[in-house]
């Protein structure tokens, strides 16, 4: 298993000699960490402007116009500015140790997660070979965190939040997972790289969408389970404002909230990238293909044509999150329940069994 | 049977429900928004709208009309008189009281009080309620000069009669100028 990143590689290259190993594994984490957090924190502030003007948009309105110039560019910014400069507020009665947590848990969590998402074909966090795995079990330690909030708030309504999120997230987990075998049948790999490398091909479009008639169904599931993962409308129990004003939320401000807001949108990329990898080619495109051909595998004009078809692919399945929630209203928590137990769950089992057979015989 | 086809119904229902749904919103998305950036921009507003007064103050003559007319005395106006011409001290407007009636606007002689088209008129404190709707205090420029030609005509004609009275030998004119200068 080829666990290192590319920073650590690199750094080896560059090191002088007699510099401890630790030291440059260190050096390398630091600075991954450092790239990451201010990878995602850009991108979610660019999610967070999109989304309101979406949602804008939708509405007939324009959104953010002022901040920044150019149709307020610079809101995410000046929110950001807005929330870091708010006092920290923590309730009375609130259990203080969780309450400080569970934000921070969240945050990690879905950092976590995100480490194991490759940037370009050879710029990694981490290169594991169990990649969509890690994703997978970080991404749900995230609903831990929702449960704290909700039981530290001291507040029926952040209660009520955290008890629907945790119902949800155990309804759903079942379907995501299982609709996200099949394209793991159809490729054979956990490696998020490795699984878009195994997608190349006829110009660029050898993608596993359209290798298996069971394949477009799965990633219906897989985006419907997706979105009740990353609390989105119109599975945004948790934190529905009209009944619980906002839900596990509902007690916390300031820097606190914000962080459970990236991780949010950090949630939204993160479901965005697995679908784009394991449905949608990856890093692989037309463009991809051609830059491969004319500049070779690993060129720079290649990593980076591939890195940007990544972004654009999970930043239209983003889009399309806005869209839905924008489109649908919430439905009920029974609705919820029903949905993931008795129609998604044994719909990714057919499609299972469905691709499995398909594969055995073609 | 029956609970299959009900089951895949519901399927294929919220699947294509949704699709309905978000070919709608789509629509919008694409659409040009309907509102406008507010400060910047402004809807049309009525020509008979009732907004924030204003007055054509070369034409106003102190009548107190307006301020008669007035059914909760929120108008106030002084003015000092120099023989035809005016030396504006105020003119207020209370929107504290004002419920925009437009009786004040029918009976001004002059037509120069008016109800205007501007309607944000958001203030820190109660007391910047009260507009003084006067675009400038104390004497018009051409009132000053209409005085101003007026004292010279009459320096003017008391310089003749001066001199009418002098060719004629009988300085017991001089007396009578009080009176001219009060009919003037």
């Amino acid at each position: 298993m080829d666990g290192g990143n590319i920073f650590l590689t690199l750094l080896q290259k560059v090191a002088p000699e007699g510099v401890p190993a630790w030291v440059l594994a260190l050096t390398a984490a630091v600075v991954g960490i450092a790239i990451l957090v201010g990878f995602v924190s850009v991108l979610v502030m660019f999610a967070v402007w999109l989304e309101r003007k979406v949602s804008g948009h939708i509405q007939c309105r324009y959104g953010p116009m002022y901040a920044g110039g150019w149709h307020g560019w610079a809101q995410s910014v000046a929110d950001g500015v807005k929330l870091l400069a708010k006092e920290d507020l923590i309730p009375l009665g609130a259990d203080k140790p969780l309450f400080v947590l569970a934000p921070a848990l969240m945050l990690a969590a879905i950092f976590g997660a995100l480490a194991a998402m490759p940037l370009s074909p050879s710029v990694y966090f981490t290169n594991l070979n169990l990649g969509l795995f890690a994703i997978l079990a970080m991404s749900s330690m995230t609903t831990i965190g929702v449960v704290m909030a909700g039981w530290a708030s001291n507040s029926k309504w952040a209660l009520y939040g955290s008890m629907r999120e945790a119902a949800q997230v155990v309804a759903y987990e079942i379907p995501f997972g299982i609709s996200l075998l099949v394209p793991l049948m159809v490729i054979g790999t956990f490696n998020l790289g490795e699984a878009s490398a195994r997608q190349a091909g006829w110009f660029g479009m050898h993608w596993v969408m359209f290798q298996n008639p069971f394949v477009l169904p799965a990633f219906l599931l897989f985006f419907t389970a997706a979105l009740a993962e990353t609390k989105r409308a119109p599975f945004d129990l948790p934190e529905s404002e009209s009944e619980l004003v906002a839900g596990f939320m509902t007690e916390y401000s300031g820097i606190r909230w914000s962080f459970f807001f990236l991780e949010e949108y950090a949630a939204m990329f993160l479901m965005s990238v697995v679908g784009a990898v394991f449905f949608l080619g990856g890093f692989e495109s037309p463009l991809t293909h051609f830059a491969r051909e004319s500049f070779g595998a690993g060129s720079v004009v290649h990593e980076v044509t591939a890195g940007v078809t990544l972004l654009l692919k999970a930043m239209f399945g983003i889009f399309l999150m806005m869209w839905l929630r924008w489109t649908l209203p919430r439905v009920r928590i029974d609705q919820v329940m029903t949905m993931g137990y008795k129609y998604l769950t044994p719909l990714a089992l057919l499609c299972v069994l469905g691709a499995g057979i398909w594969e055995a015989i073609f | 049977m029956n609970a299959t086809k009900t089951y895949f119904k519901n399927v294929w229902d919220s699947l294509s429900t949704t699709l309905v749904g978000m070919k709608i919103t789509g629509k919008y998305l694409l659409q040009k928004p309907i509102t406008v950036q507010y400060p910047d921009e402004r809807l049309p507003i009525p020509e008979r709208y009732r907004g924030i007064h204003y007055l054509e103050q070369e034409k106003c003559i102190d009548c107190l009309a307006c301020a008669r007319a007035c059914p909760i005395d929120c108008i106030e106006m002084d003015a000092v008189r120099h023989g035809k011409e005016l030396e504006w001290i105020s003119f207020t407007l209370d929107y504290q009281k004002c419920m925009f009636c437009e009786l004040c606007v029918y009976p001004c002689p002059k037509d120069c009080i008016h109800m205007g088209t501007e309607f944000a008129f958001v203030t820190y404190d109660r007391s910047e309620l009260k507009h003084d709707l006067l675009s400038f205090k104390g004497m018009a420029k051409e009132a000053r000069i209409r005085m101003k030609e007026a004292e010279a005509k009459k320096k003017e004609k008391e310089a003749a009669k001066a001199a009418a009275g002098a060719a004629s030998g009988a300085p017991a004119a001089d007396p009578k100028t009080p009176d001219a200068e009060g009919s003037a």
